[in-house]
């Protein structure tokens, strides 16, 4: 197989939602913008902001969450040369790449066209791009390890979306302590201390790669992937 | 209703409730959940055992708990509930389903209700359990009664809002899709200011139950200083805000019933027309 053909058909596997949940997430926080009422360019450019550093990331995590328990056939996909767990890694790359490439080119028109900068915690045009960067692959290593432990797409999905809600609605309690600041997922536009921001970044990276891992330790137990999810 | 409908409803309430309460995800999303509130701390519900922080009221107490504990577990109820009814065409038993005896139409309902409930059990239990154990803390036994009379105008009605859309929506949408747009509808309609930008949060659409929480249990947040219904001075849709009332209230409730019942009418259809 070209591989061209094989990453057209993993992105398929990955499913539309993993393709359109990163357009709908930057259209949302354009149409929040635009929408805000009370709107000076600090609070327009935070909701900008805010849709690639809060609504991209929910929309790959549920993405990777949907990965483990939606092939018909898993058997088959079992007895093939090439491991199961690395064609679930193509298509956590695939969902994981798209995001990227939708946050990245809406951050570089955000930076065009000088949005970018009126947000005062931007952090820059370069390092700036962990604002999306850290979520995304922090929320969609947790939903991809969800997903692996829990083997279907509902109980991994349930998990992502309570951890992105309750980030949201207890946002100062959940920054209370340190281990709270250093994973907190949208420190850019609604951090409380913003000399930890380097720090949560990297946090979140870290935390990213140690979920992965532990995804892949669990998909090697591939006769847990049989029974797929309770129905 | 035929006793063939009445059967048929009967026997998929039974199955699709059983099948739902024993998914271990049921119980570990909200389990995880709840952990997770009191790992963070400093919440109502870890204050609402400490005589020094917690309500002065029992009723304040209870409908605030409602609040926290509903607010957020109806975001794993949705997206649990997301996979029910396109299950039947993803394990290839929808076209065995149709062709027995049983109507459709009673089987929709059926998951619809045994689902639901099932997936509301974790919840309640929760719920409840920490209502008993603030009545018990406090000696305030009326607690349970105002625990009850708020799952009865605030809870139930919601989540049967939310149930009907998660199991119609995924029918015309990939399930992950909905539950992004799930949780992403959640905030909007609920959570976010009025004067902030459109918005259904305080409307007669608003399945946190704004309404039946002012007008009914008269609460105003835990401080008393809150509003959870009728018109914002410069909002846009405040005509979907009427001064809160108990009649306002009732019909608030109804819209969400409403709202729920045409969505699975909705769900019907598109099933219909795809057989």
């Amino acid at each position: 197989m070209r591989p061209l053909t094989l990453w057209r058909y993993e992105a398929r596997r990955a499913g539309w939602a993993a393709l359109l949940g990163p357009l709908i997430a930057v259209g949302l926080g354009v149409s929040a913008a635009l929408a805000d009422s009370q709107a000076g360019d600090a609070t327009t450019a935070r909701f900008l902001l805010g849709g690639l550093e809060m609504g991209v990331p929910l929309a790959a995590g549920v993405g990777c969450a949907s990965l483990v328990g939606r092939d018909p056939a898993v058997e088959l996909q079992l007895a093939v040369a090439t491991p199961y767990r690395v064609t679930l890694l193509r298509r956590l790359a695939v969902t994981l790449g798209w995001a990227a490439v939708v946050a990245g080119v809406t951050a570089a028109v955000l930076i065009a066209t000088g949005w970018w900068a009126r947000w005062p915690d931007n952090h820059g045009p370069v390092a700036g791009q962990l604002t999306w960067a850290a979520p995304v692959v922090g929320l969609g290593a947790a939903g991809f390890a969800a997903g692996a432990v829990f083997r279907g797409p509902a109980a991994a999905g349930a998990l992502v979306t309570t951890l992105w809600t309750f980030q949201q609605l207890f946002a100062e309690l959940a920054q209370l302590h340190l281990p709270g600041r250093l994973l907190y997922l949208f420190a850019t536009t609604r951090g409380t201390v913003p000399g930890d921001w380097t720090g949560n970044r990297l946090a979140l990276l870290g935390a990213a790669a140690t979920l992965v891992a532990l995804a892949l330790v669990v998909l090697d137990h591939s006769e847990r992937l049989i029974g797929q999810e309770e129905e | 209703m035929t006793s063939q409908t009445a059967r048929t409803l009967g026997a998929s309430v039974r199955y699709e409730f059983r099948m739902q309460v024993r998914k271990r995800s049921v119980w570990i999303v909200p389990a995880l959940t709840i952990v997770l509130f009191l790992l963070i701390g400093g919440s109502l519900l870890r204050d609402l055992f400490d005589p020094a922080e917690r309500p002065d009221a029992a009723r304040t107490a209870v409908v605030g708990m409602a609040v926290q504990v509903y607010g957020l577990l109806s975001i794993g109820y949705g997206c649990l509930l997301a996979d029910r009814l396109i299950r039947d065409d993803r394990l290839r038993v929808a076209a065995v389903l149709d062709a027995t005896p049983s109507g459709p139409g009673a089987r929709l309902v059926g998951k619809y209700i045994g689902a639901g409930a099932a997936t509301a059990v974790p919840i309640l239990a929760v719920y409840f359990g920490l209502a008993t154990a603030y009545a018990v803390d406090t000696g305030a036994l009326h607690a349970l009664g105002w625990a009850l009379a708020t799952c009865a105008v605030v809870i139930v009605p919601g989540l049967l809002f939310v149930a009907a859309f998660a199991l119609a929506v995924p029918l015309i949408m990939p399930a992950p899709l909905f539950r992004v747009m799930f949780v992403g509808y959640w905030l909007w309609g609920n959570v976010v200011a009025p004067d902030m930008m459109p918005t259904l949060a305080q409307t007669l659409i608003h399945p946190l139950g704004g309404y039946p929480m002012v007008a009914l249990l008269d609460f105003h947040g835990i401080d008393g200083d809150q509003t959870w219904a009728g018109p914002v001075p410069g909002a846009t849709l405040n005509f979907l805000r009427p001064d809160p009332t108990p009649t306002i209230a009732w019909l608030s409730i109804a819209v969400l019933l409403v709202l729920a019942a045409a969505a699975l009418a909705g769900g019907h259809a598109v099933r219909a027309r795809r057989a």
